[in-house]
């Protein structure tokens, strides 16, 4: 980090003296000449500030003269599109046991695995001037520069691929009333292994017109450049974006959590962190799927076969068909009756099956408890 | 599923040589539905200038009938945003206040955020652009309305530009 700032104070510059000319203590706030850019990095490894930042960038900052790179990165996360469905883009209960965030962000595109060795960047324009494939010209030229001999190319689908094969970069942007966002991702030293275990569906025979993502081989830039570091990296790509744009940047770390600085993005970090937002925001959907129930005392196993709608998060109808020997049919269908206007969600379930359960002593307490957990087994 | 290699933006230095609808396609189709609307009418001598459509600088287009606003995009928008593979909107009842984000479109390009024309309430979404997002692009001022909403300002609608003022608007981003 020292390193980075060392260097990065040369870019500075000029620029670095006018801005104590200004007297201003937020540059991006002042509309200064064409030709200086601003090149943000946050400090921040937090997926909902980081996004909310952005959030607060796109809608606070006169973006009509001048562009804005952010650069960042986050603890452990997976980020879904906007339009996405967490269930069936990432493996929730593992996330859950490896601590691992859920965020939807405002931009559409697919699910991506965040980590420290993952880059985020977010290039700020107007709309006139969003051009997704300048922009990824950044990264690639920078790459190239920094490693002649590495192959890479950005795709039609706004990837970028190395060798010709694997994903080291995805694309997604929002574009809003004046102003646009593109973000892509880059791998550099991401946990591979973390992110092929979380990039999975948690639930199955999910139908839905919600966007889907592609999936992609991925590779590290590690893995084919072991000696490129991070600094290294982020110094190169500033570079390129200063000389792709024709600018001579202000290059600033930024706190997003700062009320002060970026007033009003507590707001928005909460509203992105909210359940409402993160899985409320789900397209509606339909689950249809078999639960495999058994019975351990006899031992004997049935299929019952399991359909229901959710709409915004929450159960919108559920229907349980547990053969009629296995289970009595009042009994399944005051489940169904108990998980509908509930949450999709294992815990939310778990509270609301629980008076049922106590009250049912008998002889089908086993078989029903068994059920229940099939059910909230497959919530994810 | 024409790449829009070219393609920039949605507005200002929008390129002149990409596909866009003729100006007189536009009109004559939204003259068409005009006419319908107006034949349907039997109360007013005003009929046909009350279902007019009337459009925003955010290229979404409003069509007045029985108090009730029909939202949708103009060509000139969804030829910009590319193929729409899904259409993020409001619920029915939700209060939007004129210039609200009420749901995003997502193509190719981006998410592309939606902004009310007017202040009302939501009273119905087009559901078919569930299945068939898709409709946005092929037939933009019919079956791919948006939403319908009630008016609670009719001011406003008499603010926005009629068929005329949008074309002169468009040709003006496209200089």
């Amino acid at each position: 980090m020292l390193q980075l700032r060392r260097t990065l104070a040369l870019l500075k510059g000029e620029t670095g003296n006018q801005l104590a000319r200004t007297g201003s203590s937020l540059p991006f706030l002042d509309s200064a000449n064409n030709s200086s850019g601003l090149v943000l990095q946050s400090q921040s490894t937090d997926v909902y500030q980081n996004l909310a930042l952005e959030d607060w960038i796109d809608a606070h900052v006169d973006l009509q003269q001048r562009g804005i790179l952010l650069l960042w990165r986050n603890q452990p996360a997976v980020v879904i599109g906007r339009h996405q469905n967490p269930w069936s883009e990432c493996n929730l209960p593992a996330m859950r046991k490896m601590g691992i965030a859920l965020a939807r962000r405002r931009s559409g595109g697919g699910t991506v695995f965040h980590d420290h060795g993952n880059l985020n960047l977010t290039f700020f324009a107007s709309k006139k001037a969003y051009d997704r494939k300048r922009n990824l010209k950044v990264v690639t030229e920078a790459l190239r520069r920094l490693r002649p001999n590495l192959d890479v190319r950005a795709t039609d689908r706004f990837d970028i691929l190395l060798n010709g094969h694997y994903k080291i970069s995805g694309t997604a942007s929002r574009l809003s009333r004046k102003s646009s966002y593109h973000h892509c991702t880059l791998l550099h030293s991401a946990d591979r292994s973390a992110l092929s275990t979380v990039l999975r569906p948690s639930c199955p025979g999910i139908l839905s017109n919600a966007t889907p993502s592609v999936p992609s081989p991925v590779a590290n830039l590690i893995d084919h450049a072991p000696s490129l570091a991070w600094e290294e990296l982020l110094e190169a790509l500033v570079q390129q974006y200063n000389t792709e744009f024709g600018l001579s940047s202000v290059f600033t770390l930024v706190d997003p959590s700062s009320e002060c600085v970026f007033p009003g993005v507590g707001n928005i970090s909460t509203e992105l962190r909210s359940w409402d937002w993160t899985f409320g925001r789900t397209p509606k959907f339909r689950v249809e799927t078999l639960l495999e129930l058994r019975d351990e005392h006899l031992p004997a196993r049935c299929s019952a076969q399991l359909q229901m709608e959710v709409k915004g998060g929450q159960v919108e109808s559920c229907r349980l068909d547990v053969p009629a020997g296995w289970l009595p049919l009042w009994l399944s269908r005051q489940l169904s009756d108990v998980l509908v206007g509930e949450r999709f969600c294992p815990h939310r379930a778990a509270a609301a099956v629980t008076a049922m359960l106590r009250a049912e002593k008998g002889q089908f307490h086993s078989r029903l408890n068994n059920l229940c957990e099939a059910v909230l087994a497959m919530m994810g | 599923m024409a790449m829009r290699a070219t393609l920039r933006c949605l507005s200002a230095n929008f390129s002149p040589r990409l596909p866009l609808l003729s100006s007189a396609g536009r009109d004559n189709r939204a003259a068409r539905l005009r006419w319908v609307s107006g034949t349907r009418r039997t109360f007013s001598s005003c009929s046909v200038l009350s279902t007019a459509l009337k459009f925003t600088e955010k290229h979404e287009w409003v069509q007045v009938e029985g108090g009730i606003g029909t939202v949708g995009i103009s060509s000139y928008a969804q030829d910009a945003l590319g193929d729409v593979v899904y259409c993020g909107l409001p619920e029915v009842g939700q209060r939007l206040e004129q210039m609200d984000e009420f749901g995003a479109l997502e193509s190719v390009k981006a998410a592309s955020e939606l902004y009310s024309p007017l202040t009302g309430e939501v009273t119905a979404i087009n559901t078919q652009l569930a299945e068939n997002p898709g409709l946005v692009n092929k037939d933009c001022y019919a079956e791919g309305w948006l939403i319908k909403m009630t008016i609670e300002k009719p001011e406003e609608v008499d603010a926005l530009m009629d068929q005329a003022a949008y074309d002169k608007f468009i040709k003006s981003l496209e200089e």
